[in-house]
């Protein structure tokens, strides 16, 4: 059972931190695409070819120049998880309807006090929805940090697997299972909140 | 009044981060404990993580079920980890590329010295039991072709398949060198899996022979028969903890530590914890720490 | 250039393996078709029973591959066909999730105006439904497709053939050049599946119906 706890711990922990680097990342790139539009075209798309390659590919090709461990599990998270917060940022900060930033700027915001003071905050709903998606996605990806020498819940699995033994395989795969889900629907849930909040536009 | 509570909450937060901080550099430092991906070397290295903890004041980062014999070797040479479990045989020629060598006083003499010189790497003391390469084959396939020997399989070897984990094929010590010696042809091209995944694939039926561990718990488990090196090509595979020389003139109480169980586990009692641990589906941890209680280590 | 040398000498096995992954993922997308486009439109029909459906699939979407692959295993077997299943059930949840929502999304007027002139349910269907769905479709085909192709690399686990097994291998004994020619090549396959099935896609969105994905 402490096993299973100290699993949980490390796979929370770099699944947090990864998603922590990868949102500041992520929306920083998405209000860089939003206020420089031929650059972000081109980061948009360079993150959709990050997506595409295929995750095992991905994690190998960086654990031949990060070495094994956790720092290159989590740099392969933080990648994945750049599409869904850039691209929701960026939409976000497009679809904002003209007339509130027309009014910002009438109150004399600079673009960093309009940005900070009024695109962001409205933009939150969408931003948390691609934090949501990723974040789904990473607890699922970081099961494979086990195979670079990475620990987390993939250790228990991978540990059955090699055993044949489906009840390691389960005590291992159902955890991230269940967390998955419920940070999906919990997440889920604060967002139609925030959506409430900034509805009033 | 909020900016005061906000206030409140930072710093304790920054206070509890500090003590997380504190609390998990340990007075005595940082050991990494490796193992390679299958059960007996996970084994030995969780007996010698536990007995380092119960020993010394070191705290242990467990990296076991790492990879293979090249990803362990690799990381020990560039410190990525410290210590791991390690054959002399495999020593010899996958890390060394030195020939064979039968005796096992010899070998381990020349990989001693041989580790120490190219990588400032040292063997502790071994173990005491030896984990050769064999051959084995299903029960069904040796009724079959009533097979005894190594030899035995030459005239029949092109009707079985022959398996085996990837880094046997690597190996001086591995595919090219028996087939080379005994002058085999398998039938099709050899199935590669990953190390634990063979014997699932023998017992299924997916191929006919593989190269198993002799102390192996699935050998029981799968009924599986062992066939005798008649031509001696497999040298003697003697385990003992190896480690960074750099860690141990800094904390030579690890070596202090690791050599309690020098000459402590011979062949059977190899044999038995590896199929606790395989086929009774007794978890890593509960054996080493029985095996360590039962011989009064911890 | 060392990376090319390493290419043209490991090419035959290399081709070989390239064309089973190939022959994986077009198989698993096939299957996947065959089931997920008429559940899909079942569903659009029975709209309670396909928020339990959706719901079921979406969950089996967040098994990790690698619990898919040892569920695979101790159950099937290692082999191409144990990963063939595997990869099948995959594949099924994008191709439903955007039958349903695509279908679903065509505008009642569109349904009414056709039923108005006197088509029957099925041809409503044939004739509007499905045609005016088919860009969503034909995307959540790509999506899987993409998909696949990565699964199909931790299929090599299990011996499925494939690139996959090149990069097992090549983490197995710290290879790095295994590595290499096994991921440089999936990711290009990827690609081109996303590419291929992307102008497929843009091709049947009528232009006044052109949405993003």
């Amino acid at each position: 059972m402490s096993e299973l706890l100290k699993a949980m711990g490390e796979h929370l922990w770099i699944v947090a931190s990864s998603m922590v680097a990868a949102t500041i990342i992520g929306v920083a790139l998405g209000v860089l695409s939003y206020w420089r539009k031929k650059l972000g075209v081109f980061i948009i798309a360079l993150a959709e070819i990050v997506q595409t390659i295929p995750s095992l590919a991905l994690l190998a090709l960086l654990m031949i120049v990060f070495g094994l461990g956790d720092l290159t599990l989590a740099i392969a998270l933080i990648l994945y998880a750049l599409l869904p917060i850039i691209r929701n940022t960026h939409t976000a900060l497009n679809e904002l309807p003209p007339h509130i930033i027309d009014a910002a700027r009438g109150m004399g915001m600079s673009r960093a006090q309009r940005l900070t003071k009024v695109e962001i905050p409205l933009s939150i709903p969408m931003i948390f929805s691609g934090i949501k998606v990723a974040l789904v996605n990473s607890l699922s990806i970081a099961v494979m940090g086990v195979l670079i020498g990475s620990g987390g819940l993939g250790y228990i699995i991978y540990r059955g697997i090699q055993q044949r033994n489906m009840g390691r395989i389960l005590i291992g795969a159902i955890p991230v299972i269940l967390i998955a889900l419920f940070f999906d629907w919990a997440m889920t849930k604060v967002q139609v909140r925030l959506s409430k909040h900034t509805n009033g536009v | 009044m909020f900016s005061t509570v906000k206030k409140i909450i930072s710093i304790s937060l920054i206070g509890l981060v500090a003590v997380a901080f504190m609390a998990s550099c340990s007075a005595g430092g940082t050991i990494t404990v490796a193992s390679k991906d299958f059960s007996e070397n996970i084994l030995l290295g969780e007996l010698m993580a536990q007995l380092i903890e119960a020993k010394t004041d070191l705290k242990v980062n467990r990296k076991l079920n790492l990879g293979g014999t090249f990803v362990n070797f690799n990381a020990i040479q560039n410190g990525q980890i410290d210590v791991y479990p390690e054959y002399t045989g495999t020593s010899l020629t996958a890390q060394l590329n030195m020939e064979v060598i039968n005796d096992p006083a010899e070998s381990y003499r020349v990989v001693s010295e041989e580790m120490l010189k190219r990588w400032d790497i040292v063997w502790l003391d071994p173990f005491g039991f030896n984990n050769t390469y064999t051959l084995a084959v299903t029960a069904e396939v040796q009724e079959k072709y009533n097979l005894k020997t190594y030899s035995d399989l030459i005239p029949i070897a092109d009707q079985l398949v022959f398996g085996a984990e990837h880094e046997f094929f690597d190996r001086q010590d591995g595919f090219d060198g028996l087939v080379a010696h005994y002058g085999l042809q398998f039938k099709g091209e050899p199935m590669k899996l990953n190390t634990s995944l063979k014997y699932q694939a023998i017992g299924k039926g997916d191929m006919d022979i593989t190269d198993a561990f002799s102390t192996d718990g699935p050998i029981k488990q799968y009924d599986l028969r062992i066939l005798e090196d008649d031509k001696s090509f497999f040298p003697p595979y003697h385990a003992a903890p190896v480690v960074r020389k750099a860690v141990l003139d800094q904390h030579p109480e690890v070596g202090q530590a690791l050599n309690l169980l020098a000459g402590k586990i011979n062949d059977e009692t190899m044999t038995e914890l590896n199929y606790l641990v395989d086929v009774k589906g007794e978890s890593v941890e509960e054996v080493a720490k029985a095996f360590l209680a039962s011989l009064n280590l911890i | 250039m060392k990376l090319i040398t390493l290419f043209t000498k490991n090419g035959a096995g290399l081709l070989e393996s390239l064309g089973v992954h190939i022959m994986l993922v077009i198989l698993s997308v096939l299957a996947g078709i065959v089931i997920a486009l008429p559940l899909g439109i079942y569903l659009t029909r029975h709209r309670r029973a396909a928020n339990v459906v959706l719901a079921i699939a979406g969950t089996v979407q967040t098994i990790p591959g690698l619990v898919m692959l040892g569920f695979a295993l101790v159950l099937l077997g290692i082999g191409t066909l144990p990963a063939l299943v595997v990869l099948s059930i995959y594949s099924i949840l994008p191709i439903l999730r955007n039958t349903y929502t695509g279908i679903t999304e065509v505008l009642p007027a569109y349904t009414d105006a056709a039923k108005g002139i006197g088509m029957t349910k099925s041809q409503v269907l044939f004739k509007v439904e499905l045609p005016l769905a088919m860009p969503a479709i034909v995307s959540g085909i790509r999506i899987s497709a993409v998909y696949i192709v990565s699964w199909a690399t931790l299929a090599g686990m299990i011996g499925a053939g494939g690139l996959g097994d090149w990069i097992w291998t090549g983490l197995a004994t710290y290879n790095t050049d295994y590595i290499l020619l096994g991921a440089i090549p999936s990711a290009i396959l990827a690609f081109v599946f996303s590419a291929v099935i992307g102008a497929v896609e843009k091709a049947m969105t009528p232009r006044g119906l052109r949405r993003r994905s």
